[in-house]
């Protein structure tokens, strides 16, 4: 059952594997901690030049896995230092970090967040490695039905627990999916919105949807927040650099529950850090916050959504490997990555690549223990990178997108499409949107398209064949069921979801 | 009725799909055995955009935050420099563009004169040596340049 683990140790300890997870915990923990640079604008940056390296498909994925899992411990840096979190998974841990930070205990909480990471990962990974072959043997009896109900009901998860506004977050997704309809219409070979362009035929080039979206409008919101504050003034000492083994023992029992929490929020299709961050917190504070200490500098109240983070980050991968349905932004663009090298994943990944699937989760492993090893004595070198001025940051980023979208066809169409798609995702986050549905509509939509034009065939044009299984009957079930909650949910707790909206 | 960003981006959308809508319908599908055509899918997410729209013109959140003239202002004078950026890309080479472009942004984004025309010709030439040298990515080495020589 274990083989394709076995096999992945081997793919992932090969030199140039090894080399490859330790520079994307490097490169990730570095662009995590740059201030405003989350982990998907980081993989967004990085991700064309992991392509003009030309590496097979595991180490790319294994390069980028590790930006991935690097950058979420970078993130943890700007929310405990400077109370800004890097992205929405990290709001939850400035409410104990950064107070922890004020009085003198920076370095123990960049410590005891390193480790609280690691359990919560390993937990997650350990999860991971004994769930995904188990649900993929499951997804080998999905057919394009059970498929299309899938990413519904992944598409209504995620409007649902994007929080705020699930009418943008559906609305996001539909306009990715119409991104994704752009170019020629694989079944009949027919243009669809390419306008005569040739450019379009083959669609919207997704290193160039990605870039545009996620590191051009990120320069252009950076300039509103240039006004405000940078890392240099108020940043605090960190004191003493390590964390103590009794502090740690002290949080043991909040790492381990957020771990397993984070993990299983991280699993649902569409649910990301910010969830598991948020619940986790909750879940802490109902259990142990006894003495009233969560938000004044609790260790606990640290160590819990750091370690669902992480927690969360892994289990996103198990239905993005066994489904091919991503649980997060992030993992979105890793699929469309994988995809890319024409690889689909899915549950006949573990069959068919498992030097792919294999090697991902072992390096995984790997990774894992290089981070904490990168981030417990190098903490101080890394918060260093916070005092980053933006006006070398910005224009760093703008190189960095400028020759990534470039070098893919060495022409100029490309970068003004960026810019376009830029200006586009400014707008759609100065509007209240969040950019992971659109990316993950966009990702998704070929696929959408297809399973649904391929179940209508196989019926020849019998809608009922959507719904006709057990397996896509009960997920239209639980889609309905998620969006209908949130209309029901406000009026049996009486209006108290209300107030606090408010 | 309040007129809220929501409302306007709402309306639009709805132009968006009706614009999807009569696109889709003029596809000229050549025939085939298949039920589902290259129209239905696209149709089908126009009609969700546009409800889904209809919502937000109806029930439109709370206005963002919205920059004021000043910021704005220096906003398009970033897209500006972008646009600038990807016109001289090829023509003007990589170097001398990106240090321009550099120092200009530097400039817009709070720094001194001579710190942007530092990070200009740092970010130009140690950008320019690790993709070509480290990641053997050719870059664009100017067609004005080439042109006088």
């Amino acid at each position: 059952m274990f083989d394709f683990l076995i096999e992945g140790f081997g793919v992932a300890l090969s030199p140039l594997n090894l080399g490859l997870a330790f520079l994307g915990a490097l490169l990730g923990t570095l662009f995590g901690a740059l201030p405003g640079i989350g982990p998907i604008n980081g993989i967004a940056i990085l991700m064309p030049l992991a392509y003009t390296l030309g590496l097979p498909a595991e180490s790319a994925l294994i390069l980028l896995a590790g930006i991935y899992t690097g950058a979420e411990y970078g993130g943890r840096m700007s929310s405990i230092l400077l109370n800004v979190p890097g992205d929405a998974g990290a709001v939850m841990t400035t409410l104990d970090g950064h107070p922890l930070a004020k009085q003198g205990l920076a370095g123990p909480a960049l410590g005891l967040s390193a480790v609280s990471s690691f359990v919560g990962a390993t937990i997650a990974i350990i999860g991971l490695t004994l769930f995904a072959p188990l649900l993929a043997r499951v997804a080998v009896m999905f057919g394009p039905a059970e498929f299309f109900a899938l990413m519904v009901f992944a598409f209504s998860s995620m409007a649902v627990m994007m929080g705020k506004d699930p009418i943008k977050t559906a609305i996001g997704a539909v306009l990715g999916v119409l991104i994704a309809t752009v170019g020629v219409d694989g079944g009949t070979g027919v243009m669809r919105f390419t306008f005569g362009m040739p450019e379009l035929y083959d669609g919207i080039d997704f290193v160039v949807m990605i870039i545009g979206l996620f590191a051009i409008s990120e320069i252009l919101l950076m300039l509103e927040h240039a006004h405000r504050r940078s890392g240099e003034d108020d940043m605090p000492p960190l004191g003493r650099v390590f964390v103590s083994l009794k502090e740690v023992l002290y949080c043991k029992g909040a790492m381990w529950r957020s771990g397993l929490l984070g993990f299983i929020i991280g699993v649902l299709p569409g649910t990301g850090a910010s969830v598991a961050g948020a619940v986790s917190y909750t879940t802490e504070k109902r259990l142990s916050d006894k003495e009233g200490t969560f938000g004044k500098g609790d260790m606990r109240g640290l160590a819990a959504p750091e370690a669902a983070n992480n927690a969360s980050a892994a289990g996103s991968f198990v239905p993005m490997l066994t489904l091919g349905i991503p649980g997060s932004g992030t993992t979105a663009v890793l699929l469309g990555a994988l995809m890319l090298y024409n690889i689909t994943p899915g549950p006949m990944m573990f069959t068919e690549r498992p030097e792919v699937a294999g090697g991902l989760i072992a390096s995984l492993y790997i990774g894992n223990i290089v981070l904490l090893a990168l981030n417990l004595p190098l903490a101080g070198v890394f918060a260093r990178v916070l005092t980053i001025p933006r006006w070398v940051l910005v224009p760093a980023i703008a190189i960095l997108a400028f020759v990534g979208v470039y070098q893919l066809h060495s022409d100029l169409t490309a970068i003004y499409l960026m810019l376009i798609i830029g200006v586009f995702g400014y707008l759609l986050r100065k509007l209240g949107f969040s950019l992971a549905p659109v990316i993950l509509g966009y990702v998704l939509g070929g696929l959408m398209e297809q399973n649904l034009r391929r179940a209508l065939s196989i019926s020849g044009g019998d809608a009922g064949i959507l719904w006709q299984s057990g397996i896509s009957l009960g997920l239209w079930i639980a889609a309905a069921a998620l969006l209908v909650l949130p209309w029901l949910l406000p009026k049996l707790l009486a209006g108290r979801s209300r107030r606090h909206a408010g | 009725m309040r007129i809220a960003a929501d409302r306007l981006l709402g309306l639009a959308l709805i132009g968006l799909a009706a614009f999807i809508a009569v696109q889709s319908l003029q596809l000229q599908v050549p025939f085939s055995y298949e039920p589902v055509g290259p129209k239905a899918f696209p149709l089908g997410l126009a009609a969700l955009l546009a409800v889904l729209s209809l919502v937000l013109v109806f029930k439109p959140g709370e206005d963002g935050e919205w920059p004021a003239p000043a910021l704005a202002l220096r906003l398009l004078g970033v897209l500006g420099l972008l646009l600038a950026y990807a016109l001289l890309f090829t023509r003007l080479g990589f170097m001398p563009s990106s240090f321009l472009v550099v120092a200009a942004l530097a400039r817009l984004f709070g720094a001194s004169w001579p710190k942007a025309l530092v990070t200009g010709v740092l970010l130009a030439a140690g950008s320019d040596v690790l993709f070509t040298a480290g990641l053997d990515i050719g870059l664009p080495g100017g067609t004005w340049l080439a042109d006088i020589l």
